[in-house]
């Protein structure tokens, strides 16, 4: 199963202002959890004006309680503390004749127990809308899905191919390979991964419109006193951090 | 600015995101760029975050590697040509 989540709207700042934003919106005070960004891999093409590039981001995390509740802790990678590190990958590409961004977000290291996709897509609006100028379209979907299992079921799999061949070469009466019991056998039910990314959706549900307002902040610090307003902002909240 | 997941990063990292700015704000949006001019910063940059084994030690090298094989299954998954 896969949750989606999407959803559409308007910075009312033009495409270049909201594409610098993207790059300079961490940390903001709606995102004070991010710990770090480094930048991996950037490349110009001269030719097409595109900009690739490829970051990560460092997040001080915490599983939901619900969902840490149904998971034993050596499947989480959590501390004693129940604190996590996130690791995002975020690849984007800026055209900046045809004014649009793409963006893909991976969650990384949950990935044992959910991916994480997030997408968006920034965009002039048409001309004849008479607001090209001063307004950047967003799309934004993010696909959410359980990887509770995944191996042991590919396991399992494996598994049944040999009995099922075994069966078809007559050895009858054989004993299905015994598969330990305990709370394996519930991921099987599929009951937790749905759990997992249904909490997960109502996460999202809740984060998606504070990532949109750190964006505002960065913004309005941007439209205030350009970048170094932006860095003077950051700075602050740096210190703010938990 | 952010901060480098490599503390010992920092310095150079800000050089580089600095330069980065002022040529994505001043060059680039303004479609006048003609080369990546913060390239070299860049390399610098880029050195210390592996020739320290920075993302090695925390084990970030191993996750990459793992995204990227990831999306290698994945891809092999649609691709895979449906029936016959």
């Amino acid at each position: 199963m896969v949750k989606f989540y999407s959803n559409t709207y308007s910075y009312d700042y033009n495409f270049p202002a909201v594409s610098l934003a993207y790059f300079l919106r961490y940390p903001n005070p709606y995102s004070r959890h991010v710990a770090s960004t480094d930048t991996i891999e950037r490349s110009f093409d001269p030719e097409t004006q595109r900009l690739t590039t490829v970051r990560l981001h460092v997040k001080q995390s915490r599983l939901p309680p619900a969902v840490a509740k149904l998971l034993p802790k050596s499947a989480v990678g959590q501390d004693q503390d129940g604190r996590a590190q996130s690791f995002i990958l975020e690849k984007s590409v800026v055209d900046v004749r045809e004014e649009w961004m793409e963006t893909e977000s991976k969650n990384l290291d949950w990935n044992n127990v959910l991916s994480v996709i997030e997408r968006h897509t920034f965009r002039r609006p048409e001309e004849e809308s008479g607001t090209a100028d001063h307004r950047t379209d967003v799309s934004v979907s993010v696909t959410l899905k359980s990887r509770i299992g995944e191996q042991l079921r590919k396991r399992r799999q494996r598994w049944g191919e040999q009995a099922t061949a075994t069966s078809v070469i007559g050895a009858g009466g054989e004993e299905e390979p015994v598969v330990k019991q305990g709370w394996f056998s519930s991921w099987s039910s599929g009951a937790v991964r749905a759990a997992v990314e249904s909490i997960s959706l109502q996460r999202t549900e809740r984060s998606q419109p504070k990532a949109q307002l750190g964006m505002s902040v960065v913004l309005d610090r941007l439209r205030q006193g350009g970048i170094q307003a932006v860095l003077e902002g950051m700075k602050d909240d740096r210190e703010l951090a938990p | 600015m952010s901060a480098s997941l490599a503390p010992e990063c920092n310095e150079v990292k800000e050089r580089y995101d600095t330069c980065f700015l002022k040529w994505y704000s001043e060059k680039y949006l303004r479609n006048t760029a003609t080369t990546d001019e913060c390239e070299p910063l860049f390399r610098q940059y880029k050195t210390c975050l592996t020739a320290k084994k920075a993302l090695k030690e925390r084990g970030i090298d191993q996750m990459l590697e793992e995204a990227r094989a990831d999306n290698k299954d994945n891809d092999a998954e649609y691709m895979k040509p449906s029936g016959r």
